[in-house]
């Protein structure tokens, strides 16, 4: 093998571009809206809000997966933002048809 | 053996075209894959209520275990999302690691499903036994098939990641089995959202 395989590379360049602290911040705001979501079923079940509540929770929740965990916030994302979005928006239609317009069970 | 650090471009994943062409792709399988969970959901929606004499969503579920699974997938997410960053930062022991716990994690996150749906098959709650039990069962155990696949894959990836290191061939396999468990685990936030707490509230 040649030498240069060995050598310490410079890579500080490189390393300061992203770190763990954005992952940790958006661990813990998961963690939290996950939180806010059981107790909102736990203490407040009975309340006709709870169901929209904590739909717009998990939305806000996938975003945050999309954007920051699978990097979708980074530049050249354009298509897998068209694939994902398109693909979201055949499931609401679906949800949309087999339960309003169908009319569910 | 393979140096842990090897002399790689800043982003490994997306320094060939095929490695650029396998991202792209794994993303539009990740928009299939959003429609496929789209119509299991949407026919979860509409059939939730279908339970044919048999146990109600409110009475079976049990959300301590629900709670202690979301926080066991939501980890594994983290975990997988440190392993990339050790694999910019080119350790590829880093990468190894919170892989492995990213794998822990499934299969526990498994065995505790293993265990739910054993709990539910005794209280008469089946695939069969109801409309709502064949869409809960469908929708929740494809989820589970993902996890299952998720962990053999990057099973399989720590295995050649032993002999093969880390290379520009290497590096976007990582980085779509990291993608593909983020999703896995983007889907449960609805799983949970949608059958587990809006079934308790029991709308």
């Amino acid at each position: 093998m040649s030498n240069d395989l060995n050598q310490p590379v410079e890579i500080k360049h490189i390393a300061h571009q992203e770190g763990p602290k954005r992952h940790l911040i958006t661990f813990v705001i998961s963690i939290l809206f996950t939180a806010f979501a059981f107790a909102a079923v736990v203490f407040a079940g009975q309340s006709p809000f709870v169901a929209p509540f904590i739909v717009v929770l998990a939305l806000v929740q996938v975003l945050f997966q999309l954007y920051i965990w699978m990097h979708m916030d980074q530049k050249g994302h354009e298509l897998p933002a068209i694939g994902i979005y398109f693909g979201f928006l055949i499931a609401f239609l679906a949800v949309v048809t087999f339960v309003y317009w169908l009319g569910g069970y | 053996m393979k140096s842990e650090m090897a002399i790689l471009p800043p982003n490994p994943e997306k320094a060939t075209l095929e490695g650029k062409n396998k991202v792209l792709g794994f993303w539009l399988f990740l928009g299939g894959e959003m429609v496929l969970f789209g119509s299991l959901f949407a026919t979860f929606i509409a059939l939730r209520h279908g339970t044919a004499g048999g146990p109600k969503a409110q009475e079976l579920f049990s959300l301590p275990m629900v709670a202690l699974a979301t926080f066991i997938l939501l980890t594994s997410s983290l975990t997988s999302v440190l392993a990339i960053l050790g694999m910019h930062r080119q350790n590829v022991g880093v990468l190894r690691g919170w892989l492995w716990i990213t794998v822990l994690l499934g299969v526990a996150f498994l065995g505790l499903e293993v265990y739910e749906f054993t709990e539910y098959v005794n209280e008469g709650h089946t695939i069969s036994s109801s409309a709502f039990g064949s869409a809960f069962y469908t929708l929740v155990g494809f989820h589970g098939g993902h996890v299952l696949a998720g962990v053999t894959w990057i099973t399989l990836l720590i295995a050649q990641s032993y002999k093969k290191g880390l290379t520009v061939i290497t590096a976007p396999k990582f980085y779509l089995a990291s993608l593909y468990w983020h999703f896995v685990d983007l889907v449960w936030v609805f799983i949970f959202t949608v059958v587990y707490l809006i079934g308790k509230v029991g709308t």
